[in-house]
């Protein structure tokens, strides 16, 4: 088989893989709530594999507005997650053994299809979670859907979604799976 | 020309610099800055402004209130009270299972003389003890919660007025008697006082791990009445120095009959020997506790004579000397541990009493000090700077002055009648030299009046200077014996209890909550969260209990709201019952439901919006 990714692209891909593993164990994703009564914030925390913060103060909360509660059990993705990160990971490493261009292209698409599914699943959830309230909750709310990224106010909490390290992982991991095809491009 | 131009251009330079001067130079710079200082006004030194906090924690005592009062320092805002010796509704304490037991029956306790745990003979912030003189106890406060942890009931006394006090390492918190008493609490006689009666000093250990006391030994005394104490640091951190009254062994009248001796005693002991002692079997049991008497053990214990009727002796920071000041011949004392092991090393006894070697006074002691015209003197406090500080009853002052020298430095009125005094960690091995409170036993007509008992007060002094500046005086619930100033960094509270989840009858979740009968007794493992009770998960209406006339009944509830100053109570109508759960904490409730009919329970402890709607039912089903 023709190689035609270089000795860089290959390690490239390498750290990119590395980076993959290493994204399981660092948090992606966050909310912060901050309120008069929670001047020091209240925090939700996402790893791939699981959430943490301050999860069952929020519950508590949450439970006023008729919002179902928060565990790892309501996210059923987080179970697999493990599972799909390790697959990508191995999945570059072939790639970047293999070194060919044509399997780094679908690399490349896999990887990007994979965020934006990611992102449309949190979407989902965040969605889910915001409109799907208990009509019977004490306290009457509209339906409201929180932002994957930036700020939304609901009731007397000010919340602030984002991204981190580990979702910045991931970008970095994309930039590092895009660079041989600048490094390799044809002359 | 040429001349006229140059004496106008300097003219015209001297007015710019003159104009430049009258505008903008300042002349007061150095006064200012100097008077700025000092003109800092003294509600400027006790504001603490929103979002920040004071310096110290004041764990003062709330004497026959059995109460702990904190306060914090220098602002004197009273931060809370924490039930020690008296049961206390507000929080459910004396009427949850634990505490009930803890309190033993008893409905009041007198709260003298707080000690915060040691190590090294500086505050490590951990655990607070204190002695209830009314009857017989002692008292572990758990700093990390501000609850109390253990109460022990001390057999053989006659009201522990001269502790607490804790040795250098909190080896021991030692507690002796102010009444001599029969031992065993048996009948005696007064006329047979001399042989029958006894003063007993209680060695106690604490478990930090267990939160437990144990009575380690006993010392049996002569039947004098011991009224303060204090621990030896660094040299001399192995003895115990304690004032007595009445060695005339008065049994009636004791106001004049205790005062005839022109001189009373100080007693020095050697714990470190006693606990030896003990350790070798060297005891006798009396009403289950092992009981020395240090007269038959050489070197176990010495008597130092002192001015009349003394009250308190303080072991100076640096462990050399002892002072202590009769109340009724107005000068204190300093006494020299070294001169003191000397005497004894040389055997040089001035006299015996009741078994128990004499040192002589005058090789004992270093000076007096006498302030002319200063009267009263009860207590000294220390700074860092070498000086002590004595309250003065009778004539309602503070005293500062060199132990050095005797030197007096300053005084200052106080109002009105100071008792005890605390200085910012003024008894440890090393003082802070920042506030002085006096701890006040009237204050007359100092604050808007409340009817014919006034409050009492404390003052706050500002120690930091050569002289002392009074700052202010706060009222203070009846009736402040002693306090210790801990600085807020030694002190770590916790927010929450931490889940545990095998933890005895506790329950976790809402689908947990239930109800378990054995027999005539019901077990409730019910949840407390805002804003809700959850009993029993499965029942149609999950915050209802019914039980039948003549149970006993358990409520057992965990407080599921892992969340900062979440409290909820638990009060049932009519039954006169109210208890609380702290964040992550379980609790029991236990009564017997003799009572028959419909009772509401509801949260007492204030917790949401939806706290009035926090409710539930107790439902007694009468006996056929």
């Amino acid at each position: 088989m023709k190689k035609n990714l270089s000795v860089a692209s290959m390690i490239s891909l390498i750290i990119a893989a590395v980076l993959i593993v290493i994204s399981i164990f660092i948090p992606w994703w966050g909310m912060k709530f901050f309120a008069p009564q929670y001047p020091e914030g209240l925090d939700i925390i996402v790893y791939p594999t699981t959430l943490d913060g301050d999860i069952e103060v929020v519950n508590g909360l949450n439970h006023y507005i008729g919002m179902k509660e928060f565990s790892n059990q309501s996210f059923p993705e987080l179970a697999y997650m493990p599972y799909i990160v390790i697959s990508f990971a191995v999945l570059t490493l072939l790639v970047a053994f293999l070194r060919k261009k044509s399997f780094l292209f679908g690399l490349i698409i896999l990887y990007v299809i994979g965020g934006i599914v990611g992102l449309l699943d949190m979407y989902r959830w965040l969605k889910k979670f915001g409109t799907e309230l208990d009509p019977k909750a004490p306290i009457d709310l509209d339906p409201f859907v929180p932002p994957i990224i930036g700020e939304n106010t609901i009731a007397n909490f000010v919340t602030n979604s984002y991204f981190t390290y580990g979702g910045y992982l991931l970008g970095i991991v994309f930039i590092l799976m895009i660079f041989p095809l600048w490094k390799d491009r044809k002359k | 020309m040429k001349r006229k131009g140059i004496i106008s251009a300097v003219s015209g330079l001297a007015a710019g610099v003159l104009v430049a001067a009258v505008f903008f130079a300042d002349f007061n710079k150095e006064e200012k800055a100097s008077s700025a200082a000092d003109n800092k006004s003294k509600a400027e030194k006790v504001y603490v402004p929103y979002g920040e906090y004071d310096d110290y924690y004041m764990l003062a005592s709330g004497g026959h209130s059995g109460q702990l009062f904190v306060y914090g320092v220098p602002s004197m805002r009273k931060i809370r009270t924490v039930p020690v010796f008296t049961p206390d509704p507000a929080t459910g304490y004396g009427y949850d299972e634990n505490t009930k037991k803890m309190l033993g029956g008893y409905t009041w306790g007198d709260f003298h003389h707080p000690a915060v745990s040691e190590t090294k003979g500086d505050y490590d912030g951990e655990f607070l003890f204190a002695n209830d003189v009314g009857n017989n106890r002692v008292a572990a406060v758990d700093l990390s919660t501000f609850h109390t942890a253990d109460i022990m009931s001390l057999p053989n006394m006659g009201g522990p007025h001269a502790g607490v006090f804790v040795t250098e390492n909190t080896e021991y918190i030692a507690l002796p008697t102010r009444f001599a008493r029969p031992l065993g609490g048996k009948y005696a006689e007064l006329d047979k006082y001399k042989e029958e009666y006894k003063g007993v000093v209680s060695m106690a250990k604490f478990d930090r791990d267990k939160k437990k006391f144990n009575l380690a030994y006993q010392i049996m005394l002569p039947p004098w009445s011991y009224d303060l104490s204090d621990a030896g640091k660094k040299m001399s951190g192995d003895w115990i120095v304690m004032t007595t009254y009445n060695t005339e062994f008065a049994t009636t009248n004791l106001e004049i009959n205790a005062s005839q001796n022109d001189r009373d005693y100080i007693v020095l002991i050697n714990w470190k020997k006693l606990e030896g002692e003990v350790a070798k079997g060297n005891y006798k049991e009396i009403e289950g506790v092992k009981m020395v008497d240090p007269r038959d053990y050489k070197g176990a214990i010495y008597a130092i004579p002192v001015s009349k009727s003394p009250h308190g002796v303080d072991v100076t920071p640096d462990g050399k000397r002892f002072i202590a000041a009769g109340k009724l011949a107005p000068l204190m004392t300093v006494f020299s541990f070294e001169k003191a092991f000397e005497a004894i090393e040389k055997e040089d006894y001035s006299d015996e009493k009741f078994g128990i070697p004499v040192l002589p006074y005058k090789k004992v002691m270093e000076r007096e000090v006498d302030p002319p015209g200063a009267l009263g003197p009860l207590h000294t406090q220390f700074d860092d700077k070498g000086n002590a500080y004595n309250t003065m009853f009778i004539s309602s002052e503070v005293v500062k002055w060199k132990v050095d020298t005797g030197e007096v430095i300053d005084r200052k009125p106080s109002y009105f009648s100071p008792g005890h005094s605390s200085a910012a960690e003024g008894d440890t091995v090393d003082p802070d030299g920042k506030w002085l409170v006096a701890l006040n036993k009237i204050a007359k007509d100092n604050f808007l009046s409340v009817g014919p008992s006034h409050p009492e007060s404390m003052d706050l002094f500002d120690i930091s200077g050569e002289e002392m500046e009074h700052i202010m005086a706060a009222p203070v619930d009846p009736e402040p014996h002693y306090a210790q100033i801990v600085h807020k960094d030694k002190i770590k509270p916790k927010k929450l209890y931490e889940k545990d989840e095998k933890r005895k009858n506790a329950v976790w979740s809402k689908e947990d909550a239930h109800i378990e009968r054995k027999g005539n007794e019901v077990h409730v493992y019910g949840v407390a969260l805002r804003s809700k009770f959850v009993f029993d998960a499965k029942s149609d209406r999950p915050d209802a209990v019914t039980v039948n006339q003549g149970d006993r009944v358990f409520f057992h509830m965990t407080n599921i709201d892992l969340d900062q100053d979440i409290t909820h109570g638990f009060g049932i109508n009519d039954y006169n019952l109210n208890f609380e759960v702290q964040p992550g904490q379980t609790n029991t409730l236990e009564f017997v439901a003799d009572q028959a009919g419909t009772f509401p329970i509801y949260c007492t402890n204030f917790c949401s919006a939806l706290h009035q709607e926090m409710s539930g039912y107790l439902l007694v089903k009468p006996k056929e």
